[in-house]
């Protein structure tokens, strides 16, 4: 995917967020946001995912603008899938009933179809078991999966993950980004917000560092991550990754 | 040791000072516990400090100085005052109560001390006149729970449509707004309600079922009856009602003189 | 012990204890005096059956419209809904049957006194209900609407699939309670003559004087109602209960 982004402001009351936030990347399919909590980097994720409007700027995949009218935005969100840091699912459905309520009360899938099309994947992640369980009775690492699968399942252009480990701990972590890993083995295009610095080295095809509500650096993950020559960006890595 | 026996002496103290204070106290007369609604002027009220007052009030005072007991005013709501009584919780009840066969059934009563009757509160625009033009199906009528007014409208007035409240003003209310015919209770209250709410409607004073007042009491009470009963006789001779009629009703007495209505006591 | 054993050995330890009470008062049980009037209490109690179930309907739909406009963002309409909240829990029903009937009602020329009376109790207990669907409302993530949000759901999807669902699990056992409260307040109607079960209970005791009589079987009867209620509330969480 191609994203271009110009001049990009967002707020909240009175407090600025984004401040002009550029980028243009290349032809990429795993792109990694990085950066100091506060920086933006949720917000600017949110507003890719099509969930908030900014104020001003605008946003372009492979070409496509991002409309600004709510109607048209829901649309732009069927089309693509997000996951956040926590509570994805619907407590009071089980885990194959959270996979099917996209694919039969908006993509118009009857029960059959739908079932038919996550048996796959569930079998694939090893989830399969774990589908008759509420969330309640699933592990952290368990839940999230099954949150990206939701958004897998309707047949996304990308994805749009927001920390998706960052509430579980190392072990159930491991699990979630070897799940992402292999997504991105298969194809799958997404944009990731996450502090886990060696999943990013690994997986990202390019890396933007969001902070102070700009875009302050931008490349392949190696570059940024550990040759950075901005300062800011240089000192925020020293320090979590000694 | 020491302190054993320091402890023994405490209680037998305590034990001693107890026993001594029921026997002074078995020794004196308990007091005469008297239950009213202090919600009735002039009968039964309060005074602006919000100490009991009214002709009842007076007349249980009188009755306590002869009896030589205190007198403990207990303010009960008028269909909690048998059940009081029964249960002990008072000893006997002058809150303008009238001796029914039904209650007798349940309580003893007094000879009686005044004579008063039913009447009506009738609404501006209601065309009643009398008791009788109440008994139809389109009326409405008031009344008080648990008085002679409410047991004579759901007797005799079964086709009329009843209204059960809880308190007098209440039931005044209903009649001014138009809600209600009219309002079944005593002709002096009718009286003074009338002069409240003048604009709002009018009185049919003349009682049509008269009705006399006593102190009720408990069955088995035979000795406080004779006293009571002593006590009346001795207090009417005295010219006591008389006094209390001056005191608290000189412009109804004087009313209902005029409308050649017999007055009460 | 199965919880059912439990629950009628208190009970009966209850009752034994309430009968020693009564033994030990000198009091001359009438029960043929009020059996005599037991129609009035039949007619009372259906009295109260239909305005419990009246204002319970019109409550919940009161509590609902009140919720949104104390959630709603327009400054007007939220205020309208903070001043009804905060007028009615902050002043007695007593207060609001009276002044509701002898003067508001009289004012708009409203005359029927049942009507008024489940217009007020609705009013009353719509206030609480209000509270209620808020806070259940308030207590579901944001994270929940975002995912609603996200997976393209509209509005009214979101909130029938996904809101709702959750909203009801939580609020039930508070909205099961006030359901209850409601029916034994209904009592208070009594003040402005409706004919309801506390009135008739009220009028056998006082043509009758057999207070305990008269009263014992109001008593039973409420719980005639409420028991219910209470049990179909606590059978609905157990059956629909999730964590979060």
């Amino acid at each position: 995917m191609l994203l271009d982004i110009h001049n990009l402001v967002q707020r909240f009351g009175t407090t600025t967020v984004l401040d002009g936030l550029a980028l243009q990347t290349g032809d990429v399919r795993a792109l990694v946001l990085v950066g100091p909590s506060g920086g933006g980097k949720s917000t600017l994720l949110r507003i890719l995912a099509g969930l908030d409007v900014p104020v001003a700027g605008s946003v372009a995949f492979d070409g496509e603008q991002l409309p600004r009218d709510e109607p048209a935005l829901r649309e732009y969100r069927r089309t693509v899938g997000t996951v956040f840091q926590a509570y994805n699912l619907f407590p009071h459905l089980t885990a194959l009933e959270n996979l099917l309520m996209p694919l039969i009360h908006v993509h118009g899938l009857s029960q059959s179809e739908a079932r038919a099309r996550v048996r796959e994947p569930l079998e694939r992640f090893g989830l399969a078991d774990h589908a008759h369980k509420r969330p309640a009775e699933l592990s952290g690492g368990q839940k999230q999966r099954i949150a990206i699968l939701r958004a897998l399942v309707v047949q996304p252009k990308r994805l749009f993950l927001d920390e998706p480990t960052s509430a579980l701990d190392p072990e159930m972590t491991a699990e979630v980004l070897e799940m992402i890993g292999e997504l991105k083995e298969l194809g799958t295009q997404f944009v990731l917000v996450t502090h886990e610095m060696g999943f990013a080295r690994r997986a990202a095809d390019e890396v933007a560092f969001v902070g102070d509500g700009r875009v302050l650096a931008h490349g392949p993950p190696a570059e940024i991550i550990d040759r950075s020559d901005v300062p800011r960006v240089r000192s925020f890595f020293a320090r979590i990754l000694s | 040791m020491v302190m054993r026996s320091f402890v023994s002496i405490l209680c037998g103290g305590l034990l001693g000072c107890l026993l001594f204070a029921t026997a002074t106290t078995a020794s004196a007369a308990p007091p005469l516990r008297v239950g009213m609604e202090l919600s009735y002027p002039p009968f039964e009220m309060t005074d602006p400090q919000g100490r009991p007052t009214g002709v009842s009030v007076k007349l249980a005072e009188a009755l306590g100085r002869q009896l030589d007991r205190e007198v403990v005013i207990e303010n009960i709501a008028f269909d909690g005052l048998i059940p009081a009584l029964k249960t002990g919780k008072i000893d006997c009840i002058i809150s303008s109560m009238t001796a029914t066969p039904e209650r007798s059934r349940s309580i003893a009563f007094s000879d009686p001390y005044l004579k008063t009757g039913l009447a009506l509160l009738v609404g501006k625009e209601s065309p009643v006149k009398s008791a009788a033009d109440l008994d139809a199906p389109g009326r409405t009528i008031a009344v008080k729970k648990g008085t002679t007014g409410h047991q004579y409208a759901s007797t005799s007035l079964k086709k009329a449509r009843l209204l059960v409240l809880d308190k007098e003003s209440a039931a005044v209310m209903e009649v001014a707004q138009g809600k209600a015919d009219a309002f079944i209770y005593d002709s002096l209250s009718v009286y003074q309600n009338q002069k409240r709410h003048a604009e709002a409607t009018r009185a049919v004073l003349r009682p049509f079922r008269e009705e006399t007042w006593a102190v009720g009491l408990r069955p088995g009470d035979t000795q406080l009856r004779e006293q009571i009963n002593d006590f009346l006789k001795q207090f009417r001779s005295e010219g006591g009602f008389e006094k209390l009629g001056d005191e608290f009703l000189p412009e109804e007495k004087a009313a209902f003189k005029a409308q050649d209505i017999p007055f009460y006591f | 012990m199965p919880r059912w054993l439990a629950h009628t050995i208190v009970v009966i330890l209850f009752a034994a204890l309430i009968a020693l009470a009564f033994s030990r008062v000198d009091y001359a049980w009438n029960w043929a005096g009020v059996w005599e009037y037991r129609q009035k209490f039949l007619q009372g109690f259906g009295v109260t059956v239909a305005l419990s179930l009246a204002s319970l309907v019109a409550s919940t739909l009161i509590g609902i419209v009140a919720a949104v406009l104390l959630g709603s963002k327009n400054v007007m309409l939220e205020a309208v809904g903070r001043v009804y909240v905060e007028l009615i829990r902050g002043t007695p029903l007593l207060v609001q049957l009276l002044l509701g009937f002898y003067v508001v009602a009289s004012a708009v020329g409203l005359e029927n006194r049942y009507v008024v009376g489940v217009l007020v109790l609705a009013l009353f207990s719509g206030a609480y209900m209000a509270e209620i669907f808020r806070g259940g409302l308030a207590a579901i993530p944001q994270t929940q609407r975002d995912s609603a949000r996200a997976i393209g759901l509209t509005p009214w999807q979101s909130l029938r699939l996904v809101i709702l669902p959750q909203a009801v699990r939580l609020v039930l056992p508070a909205v099961a309670g006030q359901f209850v409260s409601l029916i034994k307040d209904s009592s208070l109607l009594s003040v402005i003559a409706v004919s309801e079960f506390t009135l008739a209970a009220q009028e056998v005791n006082s043509f009758t004087y057999s207070t305990l009589e008269s009263y014992l079987p109001l008593a039973a009867g409420y719980l005639l109602l409420t028991l219910p209620l209470s049990a179909l509330s606590r059978l609905l969480e157990r059956r629909y209960r999730y964590e979060m």
